[in-house]
């Protein structure tokens, strides 16, 4: 039997349900207009926003959006030297050491200042000071002299530090143009605390993991289509391909093979697959026994059978020959790069007085897990091949930040005896590479003094024409790095992101960055 | 007067163990493998360098020492200052050792309180899902035993226990949000984003709601009082609603103060998966970098929370239950 006071409370109740929205609870993942573009990254970000700071990856690939280049290299296979002026409209080498620079007029900062070459010139003395941690200049500040005779040119002249001029010609691909306001703040001014640029995408804040980007509208090349770019870092893989599935993510990266088998055959996907800037290598710790040994190196090296990593990479990894990826400038596929030869192996280590690798001591590989593609598992393929030939080796597999927390060199040596890593440098400059890893005043990861092979990487960087440097890099000191093998090259990656199939007008470079300014949902 | 004495009984036990759980969880990090130093400055700084920063941090005096100074921040509501995220609150990778934004980094006390909320909402929502699903089962189990609605609270129960939650999760999120797209999985947007992890979660508790709800409506059906409550002539809802379920409820409730507690310092795996910006999450990136003050101060918030957690519980149960002593 139905009361009044029953029936008020009922009715009352039903009254409330038809105001509740239920978006409060339930909303689509779907659900939107003129979205940004959701970018899932792999790797997170130093917290320090000068770009000079560091050399970590996804940074470079947020600096990519907000940030602005003299030019852009494509670097695609059969054109690697290609380069696309963009805040320059010309960039031409007046003799061996002196570079012109013409800029384009009207551009500005995202904060209103005008670009103009006082921030070239700010940019390149700034950059090249000793104290950056990111040494992508081929001297110090004090090596070369920036002129600007009028505020649209600039000259670079490299006679004081004794090398070409050409080598400002392919980092201008890579070097982010800095205010030159922001500049004279110093390190704890206002680089370190945003971006500030004058690319497509403006940066707003730092919220939590995600970086939020807006469309900047006085974009020199016209205003993005697209409302922003939210970068999110987003540790777990399976986590990101959830959201690419979903809709909630517009581009992921770092694909593994069977995750792209995964996302292939779906209508609302698009996969993107580069041969990347990125070699993955096994450095052998120079400075220490047994590997201050060339011969055990190259013993070492003749071990493996990269065949098998191939298969074992699939998609994400492209054969290459050299210490260079394919779209450097100057790859060439060395003659004499080591190939598997267990025979060879066996001679090298009798010579070097390890027959059958007997007397050797026990030797440590580290590898990561968490970030590279398969780096378990073909570790466990190059332990296996090794230890086959003789070496004692044992792989020591760990999560990202112990593993880098191992990866340079110290004083007596890095830690463990060889160590997995890729090296990725948005340029075609190959100094980025081997002058950084293998000249006695970087050697990074390796720790490698060698006179000779310094003085093959001084000849190349002097060469008076990009011709001449070329033939150097191919004939003269790659051919070198062959036969010393500091390091051993395993294969180019393949960058392979999936894109919502929507999302059209992006180019992706082959280190990863973006650019979005003409991309759009449609 | 019985409360204060209960209170500052069970405060000042609640202070040890804090005092103990701090102390062993700054004991362990500081002996497990991982310098926070060389992660801080950076793979290419001289090893003098980081022997340097580690001195001037403190971090090479002996245990006990570093213990003291950490514990007299900590009284006064200071949790010390994160190694690594800046404070904008990302999480970070290795920076370099002469990284200028250095003295900005967040304090331990902002990141915990800005995330804090995300696992409360969370762990409330999958306590109501658990309980809107398991009341019911668990009461209607207990007044039958022996017979089909207590064999479906067992076979409910043994499912759920044995559904990992990272598969769980990675399920649910392709049903439910990338196939039928009826909600979204992946990070924080809105309340819609604490749906899914708080089912998982939810599936997790409900076993042990189940089995304490129908073991002890069905213990306390058949107290002598129960019999005497039909024999005075009361009606079946009435004896249920008013006798039964009241006295069952004192294990539930302390049940749901553990799993609350536990809920609060373990929703790692969920929030890793859906990438939940919660406690979890935070902790987890913590572990990986080894920021040492912000896995202590999470340690401590959530060792104090379990410790409060449970003597709210303790006095609701003995006002529930005067007979209750604690």
């Amino acid at each position: 039997m139905i009361s009044r006071r029953s029936f008020l409370a009922t009715s009352g109740a039903a009254a409330a349900l038809t105001h509740i929205n239920p978006d409060f609870f339930i909303n689509s993942a779907y659900a939107q207009t003129r979205k940004p573009i959701v970018f899932l990254s792999a790797e997170n970000i130093t917290g320090n926003w000068d770009p000079t700071a560091h050399t970590t990856l996804s940074q470079k690939n947020i600096e990519g959006y907000v940030m602005g280049f003299l030019a852009r290299a494509p670097m695609r296979p059969d054109n690697p030297d290609e380069m696309n002026y963009e805040l320059a409209e010309a960039i031409e080498l007046l003799d061996g050491s002196r570079l012109q620079i013409k800029l384009r007029s009207g551009v500005t900062f995202h904060d209103g200042e005008p670009f103009g070459a006082k921030d070239v010139k700010a940019t390149f003395e700034y950059g090249a000071q000793p104290d950056r941690p990111a040494q992508w200049y081929p001297g110090p500040t004090d090596s070369f002299e920036v002129t600007t005779p009028d505020d649209l040119t600039v000259i670079v002249d490299t006679s004081k530090g004794g090398y070409s001029a050409s080598l400002f010609i392919f980092l201008a691909a890579y070097l982010p143009m800095m205010s030159a306001k922001d500049i004279a703040g110093g390190p704890n001014g206002p680089l370190s605390q945003r971006l500030n640029g004058t690319g497509p995408f403006r940066f707003v804040e730092q919220r939590g993991n995600d970086t939020i980007l807006e469309a900047f509208d006085d974009y020199f090349k016209g205003a993005p289509k697209v409302a922003g770019v939210t970068f999110s870092f987003v540790g777990d893989a399976t986590t990101r391909i959830l959201s690419m599935m979903n809709g909630q993510a517009s581009i992921i990266e770092r694909l593994e093979p069977e995750q792209i088998d995964t996302l292939s055959g779906r209508d609302n996907i698009k996969i993107s697959k580069l041969v990347s800037v990125e070699n993955k290598y096994l450095w052998f710790r120079c400075s220490k026994p047994p590997f201050d040994n060339p011969l055990l190196r190259r013993a070492a090296c003749h071990a493996i059978d990269r065949e098998i990593l191939y298969e074992i990479l699939g998609d994400a990894g492209h054969p290459s020959s050299n210490f260079i990826s394919p779209i450097k400038f100057g790859y060439i596929d060395l003659e004499n790069y080591p190939e598997y030869d267990p025979d060879e192996c066996q001679r090298l280590l009798a010579e070097a007085g390890f027959p059958g690798g007997q007397g050797l001591p026990e030797l440590e590989y580290i590898t990561s897990v968490g970030f590279y593609p398969k780096t378990k598992e073909y570790g466990e393929i190059i332990t296996a091949m090794l230890q086959e030939q003789g070496f004692p080796v044992t792989l020591s597999v760990m999560e990202v930040a112990a593993w880098n927390e191992r990866l340079y060199d110290r004083p007596g040596g890095g830690p463990g005896h060889m160590i997995d890593c890729g090296w990725s440098t948005g340029s075609p400059e190959p100094d980025l590479v081997l002058r950084t890893h293998f000249h006695s005043s970087s050697k990074r990861i390796t720790g490698i003094v060698d006179p000779e092979i310094d003085a093959a990487l001084d000849r190349e960087r002097s060469a008076g024409s990009l011709e001449e440097r070329r033939r150097l890099i191919q004939e003269d000191l790659t051919p070198m790095l062959a036969d010393k093998a500091p390091a051993l090259s395993l294969f180019t990656s393949v960058m392979v992101h999936a894109i919502d199939s929507s999302l059209e007008g992006l180019f992706l470079f082959p280190d990863g960055s973006i650019d979005a300014s003409t991309a759009d949902f449609v | 007067m019985f409360i204060l004495g209960f209170l500052a009984r069970r405060l000042a036990q609640g202070a040890l163990i804090v005092f103990l759980v701090s102390f062993l969880i700054f004991t362990l990090l500081r002996v497990i493998p991982g310098d926070p130093v060389r992660l801080m400055v950076g793979g290419m700084a001289p090893d003098e360098l980081v022997e340097q920063i580690a001195a001037e941090m403190g971090l090479r005096d002996p245990i006990p020492v570093q213990f003291m100074r950490y514990m007299g921040g900590v009284v006064q509501g200071d949790l010390g200052q994160s190694f690594i995220r800046p404070a904008s609150g990302a999480a970070v990778g290795g920076a370099q050792f002469d990284d200028a934004t250095r003295s900005e980094r967040a304090r331990v006390l902002t990141l915990i309180a800005d995330t804090a909320p995300f696992t409360i909402q969370l762990a409330l929502l999958s306590m109501f899902f658990a309980l809107l699903v398991a009341t019911p089962i668990g009461v209607y189990g207990g007044l039958n035993q022996g017979r089909w609605p207590d064999r479906l609270a067992l076979y409910i129960g043994s499912l759920f226990v044995s559904l990992p939650n990272f598969w769980l999760g990675i399920v649910l999120a392709l049903l439910l949000s990338v196939h039928l797209g009826w909600l979204p999985a992946i990070g924080y947007q809105g309340f819609a984003y604490t749906i899914l992890p708080a089912i998982v979660l939810a599936v997790e508790i409900i076993p042990f709601i189940l089995r304490t709800l129908t073991v002890s409506v069905a213990q306390i059906m058949r107290e002598s009082y129960i019999s005497a409550a039909y024999i005075r002539g009361l009606s079946r809802t009435r004896i249920i609603f008013a006798h039964a379920l009241k006295n069952a409820s004192v294990p539930l409730l302390n049940l749901l103060g553990v799993q609350f507690s536990m809920l609060l310092g373990g929703v790692l795996v969920v929030e890793f998966i859906f990438d939940y910006p919660g406690l979890g999450l935070l902790t987890i990136n913590a572990v990986l970098q080894r920021d040492f003050p912000l896995i202590q101060g999470i340690a401590i918030v959530t060792s104090a929370a379990f410790v409060l957690i449970n003597i709210i519980v303790d006095l609701v149960s003995t006002s529930i239950d005067p007979r209750l002593d604690y």
